[in-house]
């Protein structure tokens, strides 16, 4: 269930759209982060506009600004939400204002699950009730099992990583806990120095987690927008169209892009991270094989999947392949080489309709692509629940989950027993089962008495 | 309508009936006892010991409100201990040997000295009901007592069957007939009930064994009593007993495994599921392979008795092969087994039948206490025992049910646990069950408890006296660390920083020369809530800091009569869970397995709305 009584924050604004980006924190302490974002220590006056910038870091004025703001208090209960709601509004590029999110978060905002704000309201009497069904089904997006299903869609490996973590703190725990409920077992749970070097590696799996995160690396850097399909279909050529210069290499011969090429670049206002991917397809060569293994990485990170295909040639099982591996996402179909004799007709798939015809030639359909592409950025309907949030709250997750680490391994170097460790612990559990699922205590007994023969 | 004869009849006088009764007598109820013998009150029929771990914070809490087993357990007490010393005072638990015989005679004795109390040495047969509600009780052997509210603690006892080997014969315990009327008057009333297990070891002659192959466990000194009540003079020069500890080897696993197929828990002969955290000797060996040897402890089960209880080596083998078995272990060579060890299996009525008070939805004004509710455990029974006894009383009255909050107490996390949850296996207090576990401590069980017995007039006026003596003392200590200061380590500080550092210990900063208020006769306690409350600040404040959300989130409270049926969203599933235990809070609601957060969040949605509604 939402908590309901601390401070949530998020986009407020549909991402994509210029000019104006909407951040809204709601709870207790918006007012109190909202301050501390822009460095202020007046209090804020009610529904009245102010002027501010929030920095890098907020105490000191020579660090960057991320954006010129305007800050607007609503106070309890006359708001959206019916609790204190500060609307910061920025100048609309989604990549300042995911930012103000996270600076937000590490003020001690929660990043609000999808629909969150609505339920707030709605608890509050501040909304006319939305019919049960409505809420329902909305509630019923935002699980953690749907999250941990989209979680999983976007990089696989990462939730497998953060269970792997996730497994071996619990375990820790229920030695912990052990070493409490039965203190004359005649044997000890953790010897000399074991407890302490347990903790290092959760924390150091922690940190491998926050640093090689390649989804957390991506998603830092706005809508990531992946081109792939098999080899020498023209992904690099319309990777160049697409940024208006040569930025990779062009040849005729197939698989010549080994590695992901990312560039930041603005289509109608929209920041979008734009990748080129080796062609995928079954290699012998080792080298070419690593190129398509992060291809396959790319595809799976993506927000949206730009499949190019060959219109000048049939379709083959490799082009069928690069489909199905991103149907999972926002995908959009370019066929390509349209300045050739076409072999096929594009009304052949039930994708073809949608599909965009290109040249990367004489210039043919990059102008829909682009387009094509700020639509689906901008597509209300699926907006709020994208990967990319999600993957931010992920990682404000581990983050929160290594800090709580941190300090149980502070406290063990100070002296503190197992009753007050656990108490950070369980803290940890608690960030990771947000992404991985939860578990109870009797979940912890269960796995005490089957690993150690306990009990009189 | 004629006035009932009395106002609580209580059937059984095993550790959650004596304390059930005790209650209502104290409270003024006139009191029906029944049971089936003098000899049988407060029984202890497995380990001749009380407390433990968890347990022993129960038994505090018992006797912060008014209860009998602390008060017991010093009074008859043969060697005590005080658990987790190396750890904070969350964890602090403390943990005695039993005369079990003394122990026994002084609940008896004590309950027989109340004259709200009246006995009935004889069988409980159907319960009588009125209007659905309950009205009395029928005897076995004829005749009936009327009344307004019913305990039933009747333990093992309901369909009991005993396994030793391929023998079995009903029995409630061994030697003892099973209570079957009882049971299916229960049945009767379409309670959902399931079947539990549980075990005991083997029983030696003290004179057949040679404890010079042993290593020997002595009680502390001084002793830390399980009462408030209790001063420290009371248990100083106590004679302590030893209990001894061996191990176990290849030669008696080997037996185990030879005789595996006629181990009742083995061969199918028993279905009732055993409590896993309480293995037997059967289950050591089978499921744990790797491990060499299993730890025994040697317990006296009393001073002048020559019974000696073999703690870790419940079995219901066949008698001979529990002769070789023992007689397979150092110093046990010539061993003689008095009683041998077994299984019994008996039927538990699921604790989602039951409301936080412990009375039963299906039938007003009866109360359920004790294995009876699929937990295990004297302290466990005994904590039912007295919330039962107390609601039984209040319900007589018509006024509101006594609830203790998880964050209130272990007796809360019990009572929650067992009504919400209920139980798969027979249930064991932990402390990490608490997720309030540094606020419940042994120390300040009176703290949080006893101005609530109090209220409901439990708590007598002399233990209310010592408790307002004693948070006299304690509010004069909190001021005394947080205002003066102390040199510690050639650093001079607030006493309260002192206490709060971890490489510093509480007895180095009281040495260093800090006076604060105690009484010789209670410093324990006195001391133990100070260095408590300071040691853990910085994690209390960010304790309370996290209560205050749970508490205003799960306090949404769910009207009795909220239906959960036809609410789009919600599993079938999940409407039966909720429907089974009719929830009563939000929070209490998100407790329930099954329940996601997403049901929940449905769930609260339609409660806020259904009020907005009236």
């Amino acid at each position: 269930m939402f908590s309901t009584d601390d401070t949530i924050v998020a986009v407020a604004t549909p991402p994509g759209r210029g000019g104006l980006g909407v951040v809204r924190l709601s709870g207790p302490s918006a007012e109190s982060i909202a301050r501390r974002l822009v460095g202020r220590a007046d209090p804020l006056r009610q529904r009245h506009a102010t002027l501010a910038r929030v920095r890098e870091i907020p105490d000191v004025v020579t660090s960057r600004t991320i954006d010129e703001v305007v800050l607007t208090w609503f106070a309890a209960p006359h708001s959206y939400t019916g609790e204190d709601v500060v609307e910061l509004s920025g100048h609309g590029s989604p990549v300042l204002i995911e930012r103000i999110v996270e600076l937000a978060i590490r003020e001690g905002a929660r990043q609000a699950e999808p629909g969150e704000f609505t339920f707030r309201a709605y608890l509050n009497g501040r909304m006319d009730l939305v019919q049960a069904e409505a809420v329902a089904d909305l509630i019923h997006a935002v699980t953690p099992a749907q999250a941990r299903v989209a979680m999983d869609q976007m990089d696989g490996t990462l939730t497998q990583e953060i269970r792997r973590v996730g497994d071996q703190l619990f375990g820790v725990i229920a030695k912990c806990e052990a070493s409490l409920d039965f203190p004359d077992e005649g044997f000890h749970f953790f010897e000399a120095g074991e407890l302490r070097s347990a903790l290092n590696q959760v924390a150091a799996a922690l940190d491998k987690l926050l640093s090689t995160s390649s989804a957390g690396r991506l998603l830092r850097e706005g809508c990531v927008v992946v081109l792939s399909g098999r080899p020498n279909t023209g992904k690099s050529s319309l990777f160049n169209a697409l940024l208006g210069r040569n930025r990779a290499i062009v040849t005729e011969v197939a698989g010549t892009t080994r590695d992901l090429i990312s560039e930041r670049v603005d289509f109608h206002g929209v920041p979008v991270t734009l990748v080129d991917t080796a062609g995928i397809r079954q290699s012998a060569d080792p080298i070419e094989l690593l190129g398509v293994k992060l291809a396959h990485e790319a595809v799976n990170a993506a927000e949206i999947n730009v499949v190019v295909v060959d219109g000048s040639q049939p379709l083959t099982q490799d082009d069928r392949a690069v489909l199905a591996a991103s149907a999972h996402s926002r995908q959009i179909v370019v066929v390509n080489k349209c300045d050739q004799p076409q072999a096929w007709a594009p009304a052949t798939g039930a994708w073809a309709e949608e599909s965009v015809v290109t040249s990367t030639v004489d210039g043919v359909g990059l102008d829909a692509l682009k387009r094509r592409i700020v639509g689906e950025i901008a597509d209300e309907g699926t907006a709020r629940d994208t990967p990319t949030l999600t993957n931010i709250r992920h990682i404000g997750l581990i983050e929160s989950a290594r800090q709580a680490v941190d300090r149980a391994i502070a406290a063990l170097g100070a002296g503190a027993t197992e009753e007050l460790l656990l108490i950070d612990l369980h803290d940890a559990r608690g960030q990771l089962e947000e992404v991985t699922g939860r578990r109870t205590i009797d979940d912890v007994l269960r796995h005490i008495f089957s690993s150690f023969c306990i009990g009189k | 309508m004629t006035t009932p004869e009395f106002d609580v009849v209580v059937v059984g006088a095993g550790h959650a009936g004596a304390e059930a009764a005790w209650a209502a007598a104290r409270m003024g109820a006139r009191v029906g006892l029944c049971t089936l013998s003098p000899d049988t009150v407060a029984l202890m029929p497995c380990n001749p010991a009380i407390g433990g771990t968890a347990k022993g914070h129960l038994v505090r809490e018992i006797d912060a409100l008014g209860g009998l087993m602390g008060l017991a357990i010093d009074a008859t007490g043969i060697q005590f201990k005080l658990l987790n010393r190396s750890r904070g005072p969350a964890v602090w638990s403390p943990r005695a040997q039993a005369d079990k015989k003394r122990y026994g005679a002084w609940v008896r004795d004590r309950l027989s000295g109340e004259p709200n109390i009246t006995w009935f040495f004889r069988r409980a047969a159907s319960i009588r009901l009125e209007g659905g509600a309950v009205s009395g009780l029928d005897f076995e052997d004829g005749g009936s007592v009327s009344c307004r509210s019913l305990v039933i603690t009747t333990g093992t006892f309901l369909n009991g069957l005993v396994h030793i080997g391929d023998e079995q014969r009903p029995a409630g315990r061994f030697g003892e007939l099973p209570t079957k009327v009882l049971a299916d008057s229960l049945h009767g009333f379409g309670f959902e009930m399931g079947r539990l297990k549980t075990g005991t070891p083997p029983r030696l002659d003290r004179r057949s064994i040679d404890f010079s192959k042993f290593t020997e466990e002595h009680g502390d000194d001084p002793i830390v009593p399980f009462s408030f009540l209790s001063r420290r003079s009371d248990l100083a020069g106590r004679a302590q007993i030893s209990c001894h500890t061996l191990h176990t080897g290849d030669l008696s696993h080997a037996l185990v495994r030879e005789n595996i197929n006629k181990s009742p828990l083995y061969n199918g002969q028993i279905q009732g599921i055993g409590p896993r955290y309480c293995p037997s000797f059967e289950d050591k060996v089978m499921r744990f392979p790797d491990k060499e040897r299993h730890q025994i402890f040697l317990e006296p089960e009393g001073v002048d008795v020559d019974e000696i209880y073999v703690n870790g080596l419940s079995m219901s083998l066949p008698r001979v092969a529990q002769e070789q078995i023992v007689r397979a272990l150092p110093g046990l060579e010539q061993a003689v087994v008095i009683r041998h060890g077994y299984a019994v299996e008996y039927d538990f009525v699921q604790p989602t039948e039951l409301r936080a008070s412990l009375e039963t939805k299906r039938v007003p004004g009866l109360f359920l206490a004790g294995q009876i509710n699929g937990t295990s455990g004297y302290e466990e029974a005994a904590a039912q025992g007295l919330i039962a006894g107390i609601n039984a009383t209040l319900g007589s009255r018509s006024d509101p049910p006594f609830v203790i909050g998880r964050d209130e107490g272990y007796i809360g996390i019990l009572v929650d646990d067992l009504v919400t949850q209920g139980c798969l296996e027979p249930y064991r207090m932990f402390t990490s069950r608490a997720e309030h576990r540094l606020v419940l401590r042994i120390d300040n069980a009176d703290v949080r408890l006893t101005s609530r017995g109090r209220a409901i007039g439990l708590v007598d006026d002399a233990r209310w006296g010592l408790f307002e003596r004693r948070t006299d003392r304690l509010q004069w200590n909190r001021q005394l660390a947080e205002t003066s200061k102390v040199s510690v380590r050639s650093t001079t500080m607030r006493v309260a920083q002192a206490i709060a550092r971890p490489d510093i210990s509480f007895a180095e900063v009281v040495s260093a020369g800090v006076e604060f208020e105690t009484d010789d006769q209670f410093v324990d306690v006195d001391l133990a809530t100070i260095e408590a409350e300071f040691r853990y600040q910085g994690y209390l404040k960010r304790h309370y800091a996290q209560l205050q959300r749970v508490r205003s989130q799960s306090s949404h409270v769910i009207p009795p009569s909220f239906s959960y049926r036809g609410i789009p969203g919600l599993s079938t599933e999940v409407v039966e869970r909720l429907n089974t235990v009719r929830p009563t809070t939000i929070g209490q609601a998100g407790r329930i397995p099954g329940v996601t957060p997403a049901a929940l969040a449905i769930v609260a949605a339609r409660v806020v709305n259904t009020r907005a509604e009236h």
